[in-house]
């Protein structure tokens, strides 16, 4: 116990899973750049349901290292929810994360830090020069950061890599949930972050093999259309239902208008007439159900927690003179 | 809704065998029960007797101390009476007395914030399981399970409830990957501290032991007793269509409750897409003059699946608003240990 609470000033994540080959040297690595750095430092690892070696050996890391702290999950509960728990359990007045296979250089975290600390809420690493092979993985990854821009309005030009950092305001004000792990930066975002980026080292990975396919692309797809719908109505969401609901009226009316139109002329059978008045009926029906959406997704962010706080500082706050008598 | 009838509070005897990690956990003393045995009675008076010695001398024998809670579900019988009087005898005997019928998972809360103990064993008087043979489940703790749910062999059951509770569980393996034989047999045995840690609402009490999994627990079964006599069945099809919801609720509850629209979302697309293509080709159709479409009723069916499809999107993304809302709230994870200071 060398370190009081309210000491630590860095605080490093890491969610592993099965790195029992990396784990000692993530450790090492880790360890040498901050002593080297020379601030008050913890390193926080959640232990996400391994099955391999990879917690007893942390356990003896820990037991030798007082800046080691590891949280060790019951059943694999996925990594938003071990960053979630990393994030609850870090002190440090700035929360570092990574990822357990030493693609990021530890001696990168003073270089992401610093930027931070030029008035930043959240500085993610990027990956310049990515040690990847070309067409397989970078490419995607270059479409992939395009579409995150334009759709959650994070100006990053690398946001899957996993080296960055957080001012402690903003780790206890995100809402971590599901799958939004690699959205975090958009997820400060709609609670008002101010967030910038620095280039850091890549390497390629030394053990075990990262993933990729077609489901995980759709979920990622899903997560990018439920931020941006959050960051443009998450505190007036009948605005965007009500859109819907426009649209459907509008299409619903015109089919029935239609149908008046061609019932007058008398060139359509009954039956055709019944199909267009069908039609008419239905869309029209399912403008109002939008509607009734839009009412109860406004209950449901009225009755939930404040949206509208969002991060903010004071920087010069002078005093009126009506205030001025009574304090 | 509670009325507490309490008749005693502390415990008579020393507890016969501590386990250290239950008592140290909350610093409790340990002049309270090790054990609270949870007994949910909904009009069974006339068992009442039974059920108590049966318990009795199955603890007794078990030799850690313990308390019975009998929580009576407001019966209309003389279960009120029947149970006090066991109660002003045995100071380890509870009553607690529910204001009106709430039904079991009611029950349960109800014991579990007024037991004292550190094991908690839930065993309904509806399934008539031989109590004596309770101690089995709590062998099984011992040996470092987080959870034992009773396995009702041989089942003395109603034919028809036989087949129906067969079914559920067939059906719960498949959907869940839970490999235990009679999940829903409402008598199980777990630490406090398992079951504070679950929010059980509705009547998914039967679920317990599936949602102690899904947390990661290590749940297992062990076989209990069933005593032959008057089985109630149940006297409405709406029991059945329940419980299927039920089923529905939990495979949703623990699958996707987290990610609603990586769940809607994706039968939303499939619908969608399946009623624009339809409106397209048909557009074309008309649009290349090859004949009317008004009387198509391809028509109909492309603009129902369109907002079919629409509207399961706007409802994934009104569950993601839910979870977002209450995402400070819920913690997606059980932390097991914490090593380090």
């Amino acid at each position: 116990m060398t370190q009081n609470d309210n000491q630590v000033f860095c605080s490093v994540v890491i969610p592993v899973m099965n790195e029992e080959e990396n784990v000692p040297h993530l450790h090492q690595a880790i360890t040498g750049a901050m002593q080297a750095w020379g601030r008050p430092y913890e390193i926080v690892i959640v232990d996400d349901g391994s099955t391999d070696r990879t917690f007893p050996l942390l356990e003896e890391i820990a037991r030798r290292d007082p800046h080691l702290r590891v949280v060790k999950f019951r059943r694999n509960f996925g990594q938003s929810a071990a960053m979630g728990a990393g994030f609850e359990y870090a002190r440090g007045e700035v929360v570092v994360t990574m990822d357990g296979d030493l693609q990021n250089d530890p001696k990168d975290i003073p270089l992401v830090v610093a930027e931070l600390q030029k008035g930043y809420d959240v500085v993610s690493g990027w990956r310049k020069n990515r040690q990847d092979r070309l067409i397989i993985r970078k490419v995607p990854s270059r479409l992939a950061n395009r579409l995150i821009r334009k759709t959650t309005q994070v100006n990053l030009h690398d946001t899957g890599c996993s080296l960055k950092a957080y001012r402690r305001e903003v780790v206890q004000k995100i809402r971590l949930y599901g799958e939004m792990h690699r959205f975090i930066p958009a997820l400060a975002r709609i609670e008002g972050a101010r967030i910038g980026e620095v280039v850091v080292d890549h390497h390629e990975r030394k053990f075990g093999r990262s993933k990729y396919n077609l489901m995980r692309t759709f979920k990622v797809i899903m997560d990018l259309a439920t931020l941006n719908l959050f960051l443009k109505y998450l505190t007036r969401p009948l605005h965007f239902f009500g859109a819907l609901t426009l649209l459907f009226n509008g299409l619903g009316a015109a089919t029935l208008l239609a149908m008046i139109f061609y019932s007058a002329q008398n060139n359509l059978s009954i039956a055709e007439l019944n199909v267009l008045m069908s039609l008419g009926f239905l869309l029209v029906a399912t403008g109002i159900n939008f509607l009734l959406y839009g009412l109860i997704a406004n209950m449901v962010v009225k009755t939930g927690q404040k949206h509208d706080e969002r991060l903010h500082e004071i920087v010069h706050f002078p005093k009126r003179g009506f205030g001025a008598g009574n304090n | 809704m509670l009325e507490t009838t309490k008749i005693s509070v502390s415990s008579v005897e020393p507890p016969a065998r501590l386990v250290e990690s239950d008592i140290s956990e909350n610093g409790r003393s340990n002049t309270l029960p090790l054990l609270s045995v949870i007994v949910p009675m909904s009009n069974h008076g006339s068992e009442a007797q039974t059920i108590y010695r049966a318990l009795r001398q199955g603890l007794e024998n078990y030799g850690q101390s313990f308390e019975i809670i009998f929580v009576d579900d407001a019966s209309t019988d003389d279960t009120y009476a029947q149970v006090l009087a066991i109660a002003t005898r045995d100071p380890r005997v509870k009553l607690i007395r529910m204001r009106a019928a709430c039904g079991e998972t009611s029950a349960l809360d109800a014991g579990l914030r007024h037991a004292a103990g550190q094991r908690l064993v839930f065993a309904s008087a509806r399934v008539r399981a031989n109590m004596q043979t309770l101690p089995r489940l709590l062998r099984k703790l011992d040996e470092g399970f987080d959870l034992v749910v009773g396995w009702r062999t041989p089942r003395q059951d109603a034919g028809l409830n036989r087949v129906v509770s067969r079914l559920f569980n067939w059906l719960m393996q498949k959907l869940l990957k839970l490999k235990l034989h009679d999940i829903n047999s409402s008598i199980f045995a777990a630490p406090r501290r398992v079951l504070e840690s679950m929010t059980v609402y509705g009547n998914l009490n039967i679920f317990i032991p599936v949602l102690a999994a899904h947390q990661g627990y290590k749940v297992t079964e062990e076989q209990i007793e069933q005593l032959p006599g008057a089985f109630r069945t149940s006297s409405h099809v709406s029991e059945y269509v329940q419980r299927l919801l039920d089923i529905i609720t939990v495979v949703f509850l623990t699958r996707y409750s987290k990610k609603p629209l990586h769940f809607l979302g994706f039968f939303g697309i499939i619908f969608t897409a399946a009623g624009l293509v339809m409106n397209l080709y048909l557009f074309v159709y008309r649009i290349l003059d090859f004949g009317a479409i008004a009387g198509r009723p391809l028509l109909l069916l492309g603009a129902l699946l369109l907002v079919i499809g629409l509207q399961m999107i706007s409802i994934g993304l009104i569950g993601e608003m839910i979870i977002y809302t209450h995402a400070r709230e819920i913690k997606e994870y059980n932390i097991e240990t914490v090593v380090g200071k």
